[in-house]
């Protein structure tokens, strides 16, 4: 057995081209994700029965499917409806809503973890159920629950390599595409993974730089809520 | 002296077991033909085998006079049949590739694949400039997704890239993927799922001669398929049958 990596290298810019576009599929779904979970973490706990009903099917459906299901349903689904989008488009949207709804439970448990005092001491100054929701709680129950968002956001990551199905040219895709014209299957699943680990330390580093950016406690004391 | 004659005795050897002599003693011959590749092999409402590829067998064995045997193979089997004796001769949508040389016996081209971009009837695109700007999805890897990767930057094209053939058709069917970049039963499979949008070939990508093949050494099999393949491209009759099946004619250079 002798390792030969220089098909795989040959073939760079295909490796960068699929990372750049891992991360761009990464980011996006990670900054929607979040409103949307945030939102249905919101919508979980509302006194609004309509409100809590639908998000609750909605967390209940997509972490009960496979993603990959869920991605082929929005992606040959809508297209036989008449109404299709791109491959890229498309998997923005899938991974939006799938990591919407497990940031929802992890939002979710951040504001109930937050004390029942603090809800008290904010209806006894007036504020409206979001503005306690915005000047209040979300913070402490995001800083809580960061370490969680990480990890979910990460694998998020790791997951849009299922998008490679859907014909998105990310990592994966390309480097299927790199095995498949080499014949090195060894080599060229070596490579990426040390790209996907490099990545995933990237991003974790990226949102330890923007917890210390926005969590004044973690930043002056260096200790989690 | 003694040196020749064990020389002769070695090259006389293997024609014991000649294939050939065992067709004409038996009285029958034994083909295989994969059976799940329409038009080429299929099996038809009646489960017959039927197709292009059969056509041509039911045509050898009456023309020699010998009762018809499928051994039913899938595509990795083929070559494996007639090298462990299970069968005497492969006609299968078998393309004549450098890499089966090394294995088997080609005879002379009888037919052929070609792989081509197909859209649906009605759409303009007649030739590679026409597709600028535009995506072809291909199955990953494949020699469509080289040759087509390889035209790319030239024509302004995006190529696509998925990892089956299902997915792919799939892409086809549900409106996902207007251009396709694939072989002849591929299009079939699409054109048979998709009621109301029909694809037809715009462009050819490839064209692959296909022979029958024999197991490596069988000189005297080979060259009586060569003649027999001769006189049916003369008579008119394997392109009839492939015209049956194909609805297109096999091209003259790929019969020469």
């Amino acid at each position: 057995m002798s390792f030969d990596f220089s098909p795989i290298f040959d073939r760079w810019p295909m490796l960068l081209s699929g990372a750049l576009m891992t991360m761009l599929l990464a980011t996006a779904a990670t900054a929607l994700g979040f409103v949307i979970g945030t939102l249905c973490a919101v919508g979980r706990n509302s006194s609004y029965r309509a409100a809590s009903a639908i998000c609750a099917v909605y967390v209940e459906t997509i972490r009960n499917t496979p993603f990959l299901v869920q991605i082929f349903l929005i992606f040959f689904g809508l297209s036989t409806l008449g109404f299709t989008l791109g491959a890229v488009t498309v998997a923005i949207l899938a991974l939006t809503i799938n990591v919407g709804a497990y940031t929802g439970e992890i939002m979710r448990a951040g504001f109930n973890s937050v004390h029942s005092g603090q809800w008290e001491a904010a209806e006894c100054l007036g504020l409206s159920r979001l503005q306690t929701y915005w000047h209040v709680v979300l913070f402490p129950a995001v800083e809580r629950v960061y370490p969680s968002l990480t990890s979910q956001f990460i694998l998020l990551m790791l997951a849009s390599s299922i998008t490679s199905q859907i014909s998105v040219p990310e990592l994966t895709g390309n480097a299927n595409f790199i095995q498949g014209v080499s014949f090195r299957p060894l080599e060229t699943y070596l490579v990426i993974g040390v790209i996907y680990f490099a990545l995933s330390v990237v991003m974790r580093q990226a949102f330890n730089g923007i917890g210390m950016l926005i969590f004044p406690r973690r930043r002056r004391l260096g200790t989690a809520l | 002296m003694a040196a020749v004659a064990m020389a002769s005795l070695f090259v006389a050897a293997p024609s014991f077991a000649d294939v050939l002599d065992n067709i004409n003693s038996s009285k029958k011959i034994r083909v295989a033909t994969d059976l799940g590749i329409p038009p080429f092999g299929m099996l038809d409402g009646s489960m017959q085998p039927s197709g292009s590829d059969v056509d041509v067998a039911k045509l050898l064995a009456a023309d020699w006079g010998v009762e018809l045997e499928f051994i039913n193979t899938t595509g990795p089997t083929r070559i494996p049949n007639i090298n462990t004796d299970k069968a005497d001769v492969v006609i299968s949508s078998l393309s004549v590739t450098e890499e089966r040389k090394k294995a088997v016996d080609f005879t002379r081209p009888y037919s052929f694949i070609r792989t081509a971009i197909i859209a649906p009837a009605d759409d303009l695109a007649k030739e590679w400039k026409d597709l600028a700007g535009k995506s072809v999805a291909v199955v990953r890897s494949t020699t469509q997704d080289i040759a087509l990767t390889e035209k790319a930057p030239e024509f302004g094209f995006t190529v696509v890239r998925y990892d089956d053939d299902a997915t792919t058709i799939t892409a086809a069917v549900s409106g996902q993927a207007t251009y396709v970049g694939l072989a002849d039963p591929q299009m079939r499979a699409i054109n048979e799922r998709s009621p109301g949008k029909k694809f037809e070939a715009k462009i050819v990508i490839n064209q692959f001669p296909i022979a029958m093949a024999v197991k490596k050494g069988e000189t005297k099999l080979a060259e009586k398929l060569n003649e027999w393949i001769a006189t049916n491209i003369e008579n008119g009759k394997l392109n009839a049958a492939y015209k049956a099946h194909h609805n297109i004619d096999i091209p003259a250079e790929i019969l020469k």
